[in-house]
């Protein structure tokens, strides 16, 4: 029943006969980390994650065919994810100038716990790619070849990602006294 | 403990939660299935097609194979192979390492069009 059901299958049954209930099914599963990855990098903003998650649900939809099962699903799910974060921010950096850039990316949660509040200031001290490789590690749980794979950076620009965003984070959060809590 | 074990456990407390959180479906999966495109259902068709001539020509070689003996043929062509590969050795290794070789191109090149396919 478990094979049945398996990503693998499902997948196949959206490529070859364009089976809607079966990608229906795909959507479910994987909503959760793909708003989750987008609430992280957006800061809390949920509308535009909601956008950018629908956005990488359609790609992946039209591009199933290429999925080889090479990686798991959620792996390629992850890595549309990150392109279509990558050319949303491209986008917006020939729109709008640095400084309005700057001022655009504080925290965006409203209705969010203060612990949210502080999560998304906490990441909105780091560089796009350095906030990307710590949530892909610290929230979703990827090792670092994992999170190479996502991004298509080499493995030692992860680490270098990783190392650099960590020491911002930790600085941030013994200033703030999370370090007695 | 050092600074590195110490930013790495406050690190991860503070992420703890965030990592559990899981995101209610509040009717995603609804609006994503409103806004596929009928597209697909035709490039499944065009898939299925691709496949069925892949199966036509697969069973079209079958008979052919077995109208003209081709296990005679191959038969020969191996015993051929075995000759030569005694007599000039390093020209056939030469010959299975650009085989191999080509193989692998081959494949790359498919992989790196399929990951160009899944960026767009």
């Amino acid at each position: 029943m478990a094979l049945l059901n398996s990503d693998i299958v499902l997948a196949t049954q959206v490529a070859v006969s364009g089976n809607r209930r079966a990608f229906d099914e795909l959507v479910r599963r994987y909503q959760s980390p793909v708003r989750r990855f987008f609430l992280s990098q957006t800061m809390g903003d949920e509308q535009l994650s909601d956008d950018l998650a629908q956005d990488t649900f359609i790609k992946a939809y039209m591009s199933i065919a290429s999925f080889r099962g090479l990686a798991s699903f959620k792996t390629w799910l992850m890595r549309i994810a990150y392109n279509v974060f990558y050319d949303h921010t491209r986008k917006r950096q020939i729109a709008v100038s640095d400084w309005q850039l700057a001022e655009s990316q504080q925290p965006t949660a409203k209705s969010q716990q203060p612990i949210a509040m502080d999560l998304y200031a906490a990441l909105a001290l780091l560089k796009p790619d350095e906030r990307t490789c710590i949530t892909l590690q610290l929230i979703d749980g990827y090792d670092i070849a994992g999170i190479a794979k996502i991004t298509q950076m080499k493995e030692g620009t992860v680490k270098s990602h990783l190392s650099r965003g960590k020491e911002k984070l930790a600085n941030y959060l013994r200033q703030n006294g999370y370090d007695r809590r | 403990m050092d600074m590195t074990e110490d930013n790495d456990l406050l690190l991860k407390q503070f992420f703890q939660q965030a990592a559990q959180q899981q995101i209610a479906d509040n009717g995603f999966t609804e609006r994503v299935m409103q806004h596929l495109p009928q597209h697909t259902s035709l490039a499944a068709r065009r898939t299925l097609l691709t496949r069925l001539w892949t199966a036509f020509c697969i069973v079209v070689f079958a008979v052919l194979f077995v109208a003209f003996h081709g296990w005679e043929l191959l038969t020969i062509q191996f015993e051929v192979m075995l000759q030569t590969l005694s007599v000039q050795t390093f020209s056939i290794n030469l010959l299975m390492a650009a085989t191999v070789l080509f193989g692998l191109l081959f494949v790359g090149v498919g992989e790196v069009i399929s990951s160009e396919i899944a960026r767009r």
